[in-house]
This record gives structure tokens, C-alpha cells and sequence, in this order.
């Protein structure tokens, strides 16, 4: 079987927080879960995402980190910073472009997603992408997600001039090759849809 | 008597609900002392596949079961914690006796179950054998649900028994029997992802069943349309291609709306209905009154929206319905079911690859526990009480009298009523909850409270259970094997993981004892679940659900097997009714017509604002299980009123703010929660909580005339802003009933 | 304040070879001038001596090394204008003293990991430094004992050839005086024993572990320890068998875990005090302005942090700037991981309903 890689479809997440439960029984942060899942707005809609590290290929938590203490492995995955080196500044927390890694103040250490290095490394899948109810997070191989999405998975983003390579891939749209985040919007829903899209009350108004 | 004895404070502190978030062993682990024990999830109907991590007799952590077909792994947040629920300090050890003014104290089994017995011979003795009933539970399994039937008509010859699967299943069970003569999904759950268009009436399954959301998904992946209705906007919805907004109690306008568009535009399969139905011009005729105007002034929403579903699912190639409670819980619940089944048949596009039906079961065993003979109205096989011929046939399995079994007895509903005005004075009841579980709360703990007698079975001490005058500690799932049906009527292997701890004993050993200690030792001297499985399946031979060519081996090997599955060399039944063939004698669909009425209470002036309930994705049912587990309660610790800005800004209520929610029948006080994603005319509470914080102070005591399915979803309730409360039950922890 | 990081301007190898010799010359010119001209140097003990000359040079070097970082140099400089700062240099000397208990002597942020991790660290940590609280005194010719001229029962202590006092043969306090290194071996085998159970034990972390990281400084602990603790038995049980080859083979246990001193594990022991200048940093950036989020407007973070990371990111060549003038660094990373969902949402939504479908 060809290499696993991690994929993120944040438009499929439901909020279940499955990750979020499973991702604290992982063995090498078990009782503490390193998983993000942002309620993106809840008065105006029910959208939600999870956030992993995406493993960048040079990882911006590591270059500002003054202690050196943020590394990867071989195979790509950015672990949690040293113990004995963090010095607990969180210039890998406010740096990170996907905001990632968590200052964990009781243990005054970083702390992020390993994607699960106890299973991942052996094989297994991470523990949120094994349970994510809605395939949001899916851990499985190239091949197999190209059979089963009408998407493409990419793994290039900018963030304003900063271009980033990253291990694990998001879901888009065929054309698409590269995530561009630029723009930063700040109301809670694109510019493309209408102002309040999920709001039932105008549902039921606008076509009567 | 079963008045509480002692203080609801004082029963908390004894004998919680208390949190449970460490697991047994600390959180490090080493995999070398543990053995994994593939089973399944007990908290939803779609019965997952997981393994559990066993260390010296306990259960310490989980780990996906990857290769299970139906759940590939996937698990919602109910099924990565429930192995908190082991180990839990709250667990019932030893049995309990009422003391009055002192609450509970640890007794020996012998003295308790000879209490159990000499009580039950009393008041049968004294006011007649139905004087005690019986209430169990859907998330049994299929062995534990199939020896509560005979438990109840050869050991107690009470007509009383019922089950909380009225709560939940009965309305898409009676339909589906009516309409195509079985009560099942239709398909398996693998069609999903090959339909063209997929409609989901009530059910917010990114909550309730989440594992669907994938197959879900995947059928949009592969190009499918998805429609969607319910009365607020789920993390389903929002992604659904037609998402329709209905007014509680509404749906079925909606359904015979889209027939009356089919059979206008000739999207209906005329070839099909000539030759495998019946009773379709009654039902054209119906709904020709449902023109697209009329039917959106009953569901509240606008005409064209009806139009539009109409052309999404009209001429679609495949396609796929699933319901759940949303159209279900209401005093026309089968009703509505039939009109959605209505539009499958029509369609014609049903027992082929890609197009069908399912109903979402919502409890554990909410498929297998209603198909084994403990409903008021049904022996084992799905078979009919009131059938001379089925009665016949389960007199003979049991070796009794066919005259010594009752006749239908009371649904739970009317059986609460008939506790309350002391036509029953004994109960004994397993696995259910009343006192959270259903409509008009208040009214249900009086009716608890005037038994002259109640033996409660369970594994913690339920809200229910502290009316009890005897509490036998049972077992969990884990802690017992067996076999249980999931909602694509996949027959699947529960494994013993762990053994009962302290002196707490397997549920069927429970009711085996108590069934000799009344003089029916030979009836129910099995030696193990396995060999009640035998018996089961013997019984259900002949019957709908026929279970008689399986064995606990077979069902094993192939990862579950569907019903029926007739002879021992028969692979079961995934899909039903391919060929066109339906359940009836006549092997065709009967359609029935179906009328729109109003719900039991609407909206009036003094009570303006419909009230609907519901469940949240971290809890399960009545909340005696999940309200203990310290990661679930963190996720969503307490109900809280969802309420749209326009209609909280009329009540000058704002987010966070203290409610009151006010029937006429009982109240609660809850913290809102503005959102724009529900109706303006609508709000919505999740019913997991006991007390003042429970939904069901609200709700109505109206049940389908069919079904006896209460009308959960909807009733009518007045909303006034309040300040936080400070009584003693407001300052217990939020698992417990109090509030933050 | 101004961004104290500027250009360096000579190779950063030659920069960290430079403060390597001047850390390797100041320990020389320490042991000459504490050994009072070497006239209390133990010629014994020359090779500990060379050894630590060496292992000063590495750490200098790998110090310079680590400060050349932009983080690093900021931060230290950050530290350091922040902690003299006059006014509050009282209370920061106060607030010193709080955290080096709590931290260093009592390393309570080690036991909310974990208890087993603490009580490994804390005994290994505890251990080393009585050790080397001894021991580089010795070899360095700074502390001697000699035997009292009027009475070979007597003792007396001398630091940098200034008597220190005397202590009669026979007391608890000869008896711990002779007996520390074995007391310190002790500790560290208790530490090293509870380390290796603890990744034993624990699936979790002997996933993540790495032979050179986390085994190789135990196994130079246990064999410095238990060489030592042999020298012990061998003069006291077993009549000096073997003592000459044991010494040596002690010898190269200590010199081989100085030379590994700057580069391995064991480095932390100088870089982790650089937490304490952090410590001071968030002080008083939590005192100072606050930088609200420019997509929700929460504070996220002090003012002077994003400002310094700016600085920072300029330094490393990280380009967060965007296209409409603003800032990504400005935005907080709640609102970083909502806007990665929404942009990707956005991807799909705007290609009208199920783009996947039609």
C-alpha cells in the first residue's frame, strides 16, 4: 500500500468534536487535546472547523523559536517543542499561519499536534482523521482520495508574500491550485454570498 | 410506598451523577498489559464498531475498529469516551433498599430479590396479576429485549409491559408496517452514497447520527443533491442543496405537496404503481388539495420552496429518504411517516441499488428491541399479540398455555397514566428513565412517587431510580454479551469485555433468578445469552424479523447479518423489497392517504411560541449515562434555549441570558442561546437533563393514536427573561440538574 | 524601545569560536588565580580540569552560536533592558528570587507534566549539582582538605586558599563531607532508575523518544554513578581491587559527559535559564498596550510581542504583509484557523449549491 497523507475538507466538518475527544486519547498527549475546532460564528450559522497541524515543509513555529526546540522527524512531522528547550516565549502561537501550536500555561511548554506520532509513525491513523464522523479529516492515500472527492488536494497556501509547502493537504475545487490568503475577511461568510446566508428568519422572507 | 427518601442534594451526593474524567490507570498507558475486545458502541442505533482496551478487568481506552463496514473506524464523541463509563464512582456495586428519611442502603441479593418476589406476589394477589407492569428498555439487546417479553407474560402474566422504543421508533415502525408490511430501513446504509437526490425529514444527523454524515457526504461527492428539513438549520443543512425551514409539526404538507407537483408533472412511476401497489388513487386524490400554496401555509414556508423540492426529488434517476424523529415525535407521527413513504412509493424508486427508505434509529438496540416481543402490542418474531395464530406459535416456544398470555397491555404513556390514578401499583423496569425520558415530567414523578412498589434494575442510580424501593445493580453493555439490530437491520455481536465489579450481576441472570424465585425456574434456566439467542431465534421463525438462520458464529464471521435470514445456509437480507416485492400477503405497497391536522396544542395568545426538543451530540437519551462522563458534560454541560435575535429581541432576552420556559404544564429555566439558524416562531431545548432543567417539564402528554409515540417536538410554551436561580437543585453541578 | 537586533557583522562560526576561547580562557585564567598559582592544584585531577577547559569552550561556542538566532538575540537583549531597568530592578530581583524557588529548586512546572517525570528530574537534577558543586571545585584547585598539623583526626577545609573551618574525623559531617559524591551518585541512580521506568511505562513516550537525545545522556549519568559508586566499594569493601583501572575508567565516564555538555540534552542546563528573561518579557508586556486582533479586535497578545515579531519575521525573511496594506501577523490565531475554514468554504460555496454535483 502506498504512503498515507493527511486531508482536510473544512466545508464537510459538523462540529461533533469527535477529533477533539479522540485527539486527547492519543498516547503522546493523552489526557490533553492538541486539536482546534473553531465554532467559526455561532449567532449567525452553524459552520465549524477543525484545525491540525499541517506539518509545514519549513515551518515558521520553528524559525522564530528563540530555544530551538521545535523539530521534525524524518518523515515530515513537526512535534511538540522540546521539553527541556521550550522556554515557553509563544512566538511559535502567535506566529504560525494556521494557529496551531498551544501554550499550554499549567506545564509552561508548547504543545501541538504530532499527528498522533505514536500511530502515525507506525502505520496507524491519526486519532481525530480515525474517528471524524464526516470525513473532514481523513488520513488515507493519494489514490484513494482522488477516487473518491470531486476536489483536488493541495498543499500550497500563501499568506499575503509568505508562501508555505505543507505535509498535510485541503480539499478545493478542481481549478484551484494553490490557497491564497490574503484577504482577510472579516465578516464571518464570503463576500460572495449573501450578507446573512444562513439566517433562517430571511429564508423563509426573501422568496415569500 | 416510593415517595423519594431523602433529599434530591442528599441522593446526589451519595450516589451522583459525579463527573468521571480520569481514566481507570491514569492517562499514560502500556499497550503490553491490554487486550483489545472488538464490540460495538451502545450509544445510538447506528451501533458503531470499536474496540476496547481492557487492562486487568478493565476497561481503560479505545481504539477504532477500522475494519467494520458500517462505521470503518469512525466514531462521534459518545463512542470515543464510553469507556469512561467504566470504573465510574457512581456504579451500582451492591443492591439498594428505600429507607425512609435516610435514602438508600446496601442489602444482600437474597433478601432483596425475596422483597422483589413476595412484593410482586402481593399486589398481583391483591389487585390483579396487570397491577404490575413492566418497563424496559430499546438500548437492551436483543436477548435481554426478548426475555423481558416472556419475563413479563410467563413469569409476571402481566399484559403491562412496554418499552422507551415508544419514544422513539414506534411511528416509523407502525408506518413502515403499514405501508410496505415490514418494519425496517429498507436498505443498507451502503445505497446512500449512490443516490442522485437524498431528502432527510427531522433529522439533524450531524447530532444524532453523526457516522451518516460520510455516507452523506460521499453521495454529494459522487454528484447527489441533498434536501433537508427541519425547523432549524443542522451542520447538515448547511451544506444541503435545498434546506427547507418547516414549522414544527408542518412536514407533512410539505410531502403531499411535492405528490401533488409529481403527479402533476408526470413525475410519478405509473408502471410501478400498477403493478406493485395498491391504494394509490386515494391517495392522488388527497392530496390534490395540496397545491404548493396551500401546503407552504401549513409548513410556514414560502410556495416556491415546495416547487423546488418537488423538482429536485420528482424526476430524480435514484433516490434515498431517511427520517427521524423530527417528523416522528407528534400526535400524527405515523401519519407524517406515511406521507414521506408516500413519495418513495410513488416514485417507484425503492428495493434497487441507490434508492430506497431508512428510518435513523435513535436508541442502542432501537431496531432489535422492538422486534423480540416487549412492546404492549407484540410477541417475539415482530409478531402480533392479538394474532391467535402468533400467539399460538410463541405458546408453544415458551411451553405455555397460548390462553395464559396476556392480551395487549398498556403503552408506556397510558401505563404512567394508569400508575398515577393506581390502576397499577408494582413496576418493575430496566433500562428506561420516565423521569427524564417523558412528556409532562412533573406529572410522570407523581405517578412514580404513588407505587405501592418499584424494583428498579440498572447500573447507576437514574433520576427514576431514586423512587425505587429496591435498586438490583445490572450490568453495562461491556460488561455482558449479546446481540443487538442496527438501524440498517444489521444483526451484530456485542463481546463481553470486562465482568460486572463488586457484587453487581449480567441483567439476564437477574431476571432468570427472579423468574424461578416466582415458580418459572424451567422456563428460563439458560446458561448463557448465547442460549437465549437459541431460543430467540427459534421464536422469531415464521415472523417478520425472522432471525432463524442466523447464529452468534455466523453473525460474527460476516461482520453482522441482515433479517430476515430464514434458513441456517441464508445470507440475509440487505435490501429489501427488490423485485418490487413488498412485506403484505399480497407482496405489493398499500398506500394509505393521509390527512394534515393540527398538532395537539398550537401556539395560542397566551402561550405564542412552539417549544421542540431535542438531542445534543455529546449526550445519549436521558443523560444517566453521558451526564457522567467529565469529557462529554465539558462539550455541552447544560440545555440551553435556542431562540432566533428577532424573536429574543421581542423578549429583550439576550445571548447567555436566564429563561424561563413555561407550559402549561411545568417550567424550566435555562440560559438562551440567540441564534439566527431557527425559525423565528420556534425554540428548541435538548431534553438530556433532569429537574428544573429538563425539556419535558414542558412537553405534552398527547400521543399518536397509531403508535402511542409521544408529541415531543411540539408544544406550546411562554418565554420571560429571569434571573439566575439559587435554589438547592439550581446550585446541585449542571449533571445533576443544576445550572451555571 | 528600539528593535535591538542589528546585522552581525563578522561570520557567525569565527563570532562563536571567539566567545568559545574567551569561556575556555576565563576558566584557565579562574583555575591559575583560584588555585593560588596552581600551588593547590591536584595534579590528579588534571585531566577533569582539561576536560572542563574544553567543555568551556564548547559551551561558550554553542551559546554565542544560539544567540545569533534573531528570536534569541531579541530576546536576550529584551531580557536583559527589561530586568536592569532601575526602577524595577527591586521588584524584579524579588521576583527573581520566587521563580528560581519555584522553578529551579523545586521545578513544580516539571510536576504538572508529570509526577514520575518530576521525581526522575528532580533527583537526577539535584544529584548533578551537588556533584559538580563539589567536584569542578576540587579539580579546579579551588576548594583543598588537608589533615590538621597538631591532630590527624582533624580536617580543614580551604576555599581559594582562605581556611573555610575544620571538622573532626568521625562526625556526621566528615562522614557527608567524604561521602557527597557517593550521596550524589545515589540520587542520580534514583533519578536515572525512575527516568527509565517512566519511558518504559509510558507508550507515549517511548514513541516520540530518541536514542541520542533521551537515552544516551542517562546511560553517561549511570556509568559516571555507578563507576564512582565502585571506586567506593573497591577502597572501602574490597581492599582497592581493581581502583586503578575504575579510576580511569570513571575518568573517561566524566570526560566524555563534558565534552557532550554543549551539544546534547544537557545543554538545556544553560539555555533554560533564558525562561526567566521570558518570564520578565511577559511581565512587562502584559503591564504595556495590547495588540487586538484586526479581524475580531481581542487582545491576543502584548504590543510590544507583535511588534518584536515583526521584527523578528523581517529578520528570517517570513512575509506576512498583504496585498490590502495590513498585516497577517495581526491577526490572532483563533481568527487565523476560522479564516482558513471560511476561505475554503468560500472555494466551494462560491461555485453556487453542490458545485460537486452538477
Amino acid at each position: 500500500m502506498s504512503q498515507r497523507e493527511f486531508f482536510i475538507d473544512y466545508s464537510r466538518c459538523i462540529g461533533c468534536q469527535a477529533c477533539v475527544q479522540a485527539c486527547a486519547e492519543c498516547d503522546t498527549h493523552r489526557g490533553t487535546s492538541m486539536i482546534h475546532l473553531e465554532t467559526i460564528e455561532r449567532l449567525d450559522s452553524v459552520q465549524t472547523a477543525p484545525q491540525v497541524c499541517m506539518h509545514c515543509e519549513n515551518p515558521v513555529c520553528a524559525r522564530v523559536c528563540p530555544a530551538d526546540a521545535i523539530k521534525k522527524t524524518p518523515d515530515g512531522v513537526v512535534q511538540s517543542s522540546l521539553k527541556p528547550r521550550c522556554i515557553a516565549c509563544s512566538n511559535c502561537v502567535v506566529s504560525c499561519p494556521f494557529g496551531v501550536p498551544k501554550y499550554m500555561a499549567e506545564f509552561e511548554q508548547m504543545m501541538k499536534c504530532d499527528m498522533c506520532y505514536d500511530r502515525s509513525s507506525v502505520g496507524k491513523k491519526p486519532m481525530c482523521a480515525a474517528v471524524c464522523p464526516s470525513g473532514a479529516l481523513t488520513f488515507t492515500t493519494m489514490e484513494e482520495i482522488q477516487r473518491t472527492r470531486r476536489g483536488i488536494p493541495v498543499n500550497s497556501w500563501t499568506f499575503g508574500e509568505e508562501e508555505v509547502k505543507t505535509k498535510v493537504y485541503v480539499m478545493v475545487p478542481r481549478e484551484v491550485d494553490r490557497v491564497n490568503v490574503d484577504l482577510i475577511q472579516i465578516a464571518p461568510t464570503p463576500s460572495a454570498l449573501p450578507a446573512d446566508p444562513y439566517d433562517v428568519a430571511l429564508m423563509l422572507e426573501v422568496q415569500q | 410506598m416510593a415517595k423519594l427518601s431523602d433529599t434530591i442534594p442528599n441522593l446526589v451526593q451519595h450516589f451522583g451523577p459525579t463527573l468521571h474524567s480520569i481514566p481507570s490507570g491514569g492517562w499514560t498507558r502500556n499497550p503490553q498489559d491490554e487486550k483489545l475486545v472488538k464490540t460495538h458502541c451502545c450509544f445510538c442505533g447506528q451501533q458503531c464498531g470499536i474496540q476496547l482496551r481492557v487492562n486487568n478487568n478493565k476497561v481503560v481506552g479505545f481504539e477504532p475498529w477500522e475494519t467494520f463496514p458500517f462505521n470503518k473506524g469512525k466514531l462521534c464523541p459518545k463512542g470515543v469516551k464510553r469507556y469512561m463509563q467504566d470504573e465510574h464512582p457512581d456504579r451500582l456495586k451492591m443492591p439498594l433498599q428505600r429507607i425512609e428519611g435516610r435514602g438508600f442502603e446496601p442489602l444482600a441479593w437474597e433478601p432483596a430479590m425475596q422483597r422483589v418476589v413476595s412484593e410482586i406476589r402481593r399486589i398481583q394477589e391483591r389487585y390483579g396479576k396487570d397491577a404490575f407492569a413492566v418497563l424496559t428498555g430499546a438500548s437492551l439487546t436483543n436477548e435481554k429485549a426478548y426475555l423481558m417479553g416472556k419475563f413479563a407474560r410467563v413469569a409476571l402474566q402481566t399484559a403491562n409491559i412496554d418499552y422507551n422504543g415508544r419514544l422513539c421508533m414506534v411511528s416509523a415502525g407502525a408506518a413502515s408496517k403499514k405501508i410496505f408490511g415490514i418494519d425496517r430501513s429498507a436498505n443498507p446504509w451502503s445505497d446512500i452514497p449512490k443516490a442522485k437526490v437524498i431528502l432527510i425529514a427531522g433529522a439533524n444527523v450531524a447530532e444524532t447520527a453523526p457516522i451518516t454524515t460520510d455516507y452523506l457526504w460521499q453521495a454529494r461527492e459522487n454528484g447527489a443533491k441533498l434536501i433537508i428539513l427541519d425547523p432549524r438549520m443542522t451542520p447538515i443543512a448547511r451544506n444541503a442543496d435545498l434546506f427547507i425551514p418547516v414549522r414544527p409539526g408542518g412536514d407533512m404538507a410539505i410531502f403531499n405537496g411535492m405528490l401533488h407537483i409529481m403527479i402533476e408533472r408526470g413525475w410519478i412511476d405509473r408502471e410501478f404503481i400498477a403493478q406493485h401497489t395498491s391504494g394509490f388513487d386515494a391517495v392522488a386524490e388527497t392530496v390534490r388539495k395540496y397545491t404548493p400554496d396551500f401546503a407552504a401555509k401549513i409548513a410556514g414556508v414560502p410556495a416556491d420552496m415546495i416547487v423546488k423540492v418537488a423538482e429536485l426529488w420528482g424526476p430524480a434517476p435514484t433516490s434515498f429518504l431517511l427520517h427521524a424523529r423530527g417528523i416522528e415525535h407528534h400526535s400524527k407521527g405515523v401519519d407524517n411517516c406515511i406521507a414521506a413513504i408516500n413519495l418513495v412509493v410513488a416514485s417507484g424508486r425503492i428495493g434497487r441499488e441507490g434508492c430506497g427508505y431508512a428510518m435513523i434509529t435513535g436508541q442502542g438496540n432501537g431496531q432489535g428491541g422492538r422486534e423480540q416481543g416487549q412492546k404492549c402490542d407484540q410477541l417475539p418474531g415482530s409478531r402480533d399479540i392479538s394474532n391467535p395464530e402468533h400467539r399460538k406459535y410463541i405458546a408453544g416456544v415458551w411451553g405455555v398455555p397460548e390462553e395464559s398470555i396476556p392480551q395487549k397491555g398498556l403503552s408506556a404513556v397510558p401505563l404512567v397514566e394508569a400508575i398515577h390514578d393506581g390502576r397499577i401499583k408494582g413496576l418493575i423496569s430496566i433500562c428506561f428513565n420516565p423521569a427524564v425520558s417523558l412528556p409532562d415530567g412533573n406529572f410522570v414523578r407523581e405517578a412514580l412517587s404513588k407505587l405501592e412498589f418499584y424494583v428498579n434494575i440498572d447500573f447507576f442510580l437514574s433520576e427514576s431510580g431514586r423512587y425505587a424501593d429496591i435498586v438490583l445493580p445490572g450490568s453495562l453493555m461491556e460488561e455482558d454479551e449479546g446481540t443487538t439490530t442496527n438501524v440498517e437491520g444489521r444483526v451484530i455481536l456485542h463481546r463481553k469485555a470486562v465482568s460486572p465489579p463488586g457484587e453487581a450481576r449480567e441483567d439476564w441472570k437477574i431476571l432468570c433468578d427472579l423468574a424461578g424465585l416466582l415458580g418459572h425456574k424451567e422456563r428460563f434456566s439458560y446458561a448463557s445469552p448465547k442460549e437465549i439467542f437459541e431460543e430467540l431465534r427459534v421464536a422469531s421463525k415464521g415472523g417478520t424479523s425472522d432471525y432463524y438462520g442466523m447464529s452468534w458464529e455466523r453473525i460474527d464471521e460476516n461482520n453482522g447479518m441482515f433479517w430476515p435470514c430464514p434458513e441456517p445456509g441464508h445470507p440475509g437480507t440487505p435490501r429489501l423489497y427488490e423485485g418490487g416485492k413488498f412485506g403484505h400477503p399480497d407482496g405489493k405497497a398499500h398506500f394509505m392517504p393521509v390527512e394534515w391536522r393540527p398538532s395537539a396544542e398550537m401556539p395560542d395568545a397566551e402561550y405564542p411560541i412552539i417549544l421542540t426538543t431535542g438531542r445534543v451530540v455529546s449526550h445519549f437519551l436521558s443523560g444517566t449515562q453521558t451526564r457522567r462522563i467529565g469529557a462529554l458534560m465539558d462539550q455541552y454541560p447544560q440545555p440551553r434555549c435556542e431562540m432566533h435575535p428577532r424573536l429574543a429581541e421581542q423578549l429583550g432576552v439576550s445571548d447567555g441570558g436566564f429563561v424561563k420556559v413555561e407550559s402549561r404544564r411545568g417550567q424550566i429555566v435555562v440560559r438562551a442561546l440567540v441564534v439566527k439558524t431557527i425559525r423565528p416562531d420556534t425554540v428548541f431545548v435538548p431534553y438530556h437533563w433532569p429537574l428544573d432543567r429538563s425539556a419535558n417539564n414542558c412537553t405534552i402528554r398527547a400521543i399518536d393514536p397509531v403508535s402511542n409515540i409521544p408529541e415531543f417536538k411540539i408544544c406550546a410554551v411562554r418565554i420571560s427573561k429571569t434571573d439566575q436561580p439559587t435554589d438547592e437543585i439550581a446550585i446541585l453541578g449542571v449533571e445533576a440538574g443544576g445550572i451555571r | 524601545m528600539k528593535p535591538p537586533i542589528t546585522t552581525p557583522r563578522i561570520s557567525d562560526t569565527a563570532h562563536a569560536m571567539l566567545w568559545g576561547l574567551i569561556a575556555a580562557m576565563t576558566l584557565i585564567v579562574g583555575i591559575l588565580a583560584g588555585s593560588r598559582g596552581l600551588r593547590d592544584f591536584d595534579p590528579a585531577l588534571v585531566s577533569y580540569a582539561g576536560a572542563s577547559v574544553l567543555a568551556g569552550f564548547g559551551l561558550g561556542y554553542r551559546y554565542a552560536m544560539w544567540l545569533r538566532r534573531p528570536p534569541t538575540r531579541l530576546y536576550w537583549h529584551r531580557g536583559w533592558q527589561i530586568f536592569l531597568n532601575p526602577r524595577r530592578l527591586p521588584a524584579n530581583l524579588a521576583h527573581l528570587a520566587r521563580i528560581v524557588w519555584n522553578s529551579v529548586v523545586l521545578q513544580r512546572f516539571i510536576d504538572r507534566r508529570s509526577h514520575l517525570r518530576w521525581t526522575a528530574h528532580w533527583f537526577l537534577a539535584w544529584g548533578c549539582i551537588l556533584a559538580a558543586a563539589v567536584t569542578f571545585p576540587l579539580s579546579f584547585g579551588w576548594v583543598r582538605f588537608e589533615t590538621a598539623q597538631d591532630n590527624q583526626e582533624i580536617y580543614r577545609a580551604f576555599l581559594f586558599g582562605i581556611p573555610l573551618g575544620s571538622f573532626h574525623l568521625g562526625t556526621t559531617i566528615a562522614e557527608l563531607t567524604f561521602n557527597i559524591l557517593d550521596i550524589a551518585a545515589v540520587m542520580v541512580l534514583i533519578g536515572v532508575f525512575f527516568a527509565l521506568w517512566r519511558r518504559g511505562r509510558d507508550h507515549g513516550a517511548w514513541s516520540v523518544q530518541q536514542f541520542s537525545n533521551d537515552m544516551l545522556p542517562l546511560i553517561f549519568l549511570f556509568a559516571i554513578s555507578i563507576t564512582g559508586l565502585f571506586l567506593t566499594i573497591s577502597t572501602h569493601l574490597m581492599r582497592g581491587i581493581y581502583y586503578g583501572f575504575l579510576s580511569q575508567l570513571h575518568a573517561i565516564t566524566v570526560i566524555l559527559t563534558l565534552l557532550y555538555l554543549p551539544f546534547g540534552k544537557f545543554f538545556h542546563i544553560f539555555q533554560r535559564p533564558a525562561q526567566l528573561a521570558i518570564d520578565f518579557y511577559k511581565q512587562d508586556g502584559a503591564a504595556g498596550p495590547q495588540a487586538g486582533c484586526s479581524r475580531c479586535g481581542q487582545p491576543f497578545a502584548s504590543r510590544m510581542h507583535i511588534d518584536d515579531l515583526k521584527t523578528i519575521q523581517a529578520a528570517l525573511g517570513i512575509r506576512y504583509q498583504l496585498a490590502d496594506g495590513t498585516h497577517y501577523q495581526d491577526v490572532c490565531p483563533a481568527c487565523r484557523r476560522k479564516n482558513l475554514a471560511l476561505t475554503q468554504d468560500g472555494l466551494w460555496k462560491s461555485q453556487g449549491p453542490n458545485p460537486r454535483g452538477c
